[in-house]
């Protein structure tokens, strides 16, 4: 599989295509490690996975227009509403086994737009998986 | 299942669909919603464009 440089991201929140508006991705999903260690004659520790906390970051560019990033985000956030969140590679493609979409329910606990005189509004907004489905990738459409 | 024909208003793409355009879903209620008071949508009884035209 060819390497590639992240140009073409899709990115949707509540339906919403907010790719123009995103620069950067990040996915977490993580089991909680739980030591289950006992006595042994190597000394070595034994761990089983717990509960998983899953998460999304994106860096957006902050814009005020018409069903953009802050009149989609900011009533997510206030009203605490389950949205549903979309990231793929590539936009331009189908979703599929080399498109993987990475989809689920997810909740905005915290707005933090912030800005620097000078220079572009872009902040990041921290999704986290709101049901028991968690954020899955996807391979078919 | 009855679908309602909406319009793309917002400055951004809905669902797939460019603004400007035309489309026939049944979404959920929260999703149209919220959809419709951010101005992402809105209904609308105009015939859905089909692909192709204009």
């Amino acid at each position: 599989m060819a390497k590639r440089i992240a140009l073409k991201d899709h990115v949707s929140v509540d339906s919403v295509d907010l790719s123009n508006f995103a620069r950067a991705v990040e996915f977490t999903s993580e089991h909680e490690r739980i030591d289950v260690s006992g006595f042994n004659a190597t000394g070595a520790n034994e761990y089983l996975a717990g509960q998983t906390e899953q998460s999304v970051s994106v860096e957006f560019f902050g814009s005020y227009g018409t069903g953009e990033v802050h009149a989609t985000l900011y009533p997510i956030h206030k009203d605490r509403e389950v949205v549903a969140f979309e990231w793929r590679p590539d936009q331009t493609a189908p979703v599929s086994a080399t498109n993987p979409q990475l989809e689920g329910n997810v909740q905005l606990l915290t707005y933090s737009p912030s800005v620097t005189r000078g220079e572009e509004e872009a902040w990041t907004a921290e999704f986290v998986a709101a049901d028991p489905a968690g954020l899955t990738y996807t391979t078919t459409p | 299942m009855t679908n309602t024909t909406y319009e793309v208003t917002g400055s951004t793409p809905f669902l797939g669909h460019q603004p400007g355009e035309t489309f026939d879903a049944e979404l959920a209620p929260d999703v149209e919603r919220r959809a419709l008071e951010r101005g992402s949508i809105k209904k609308t009884t105009a015939k859905k464009k089909e692909d192709g035209d204009g």
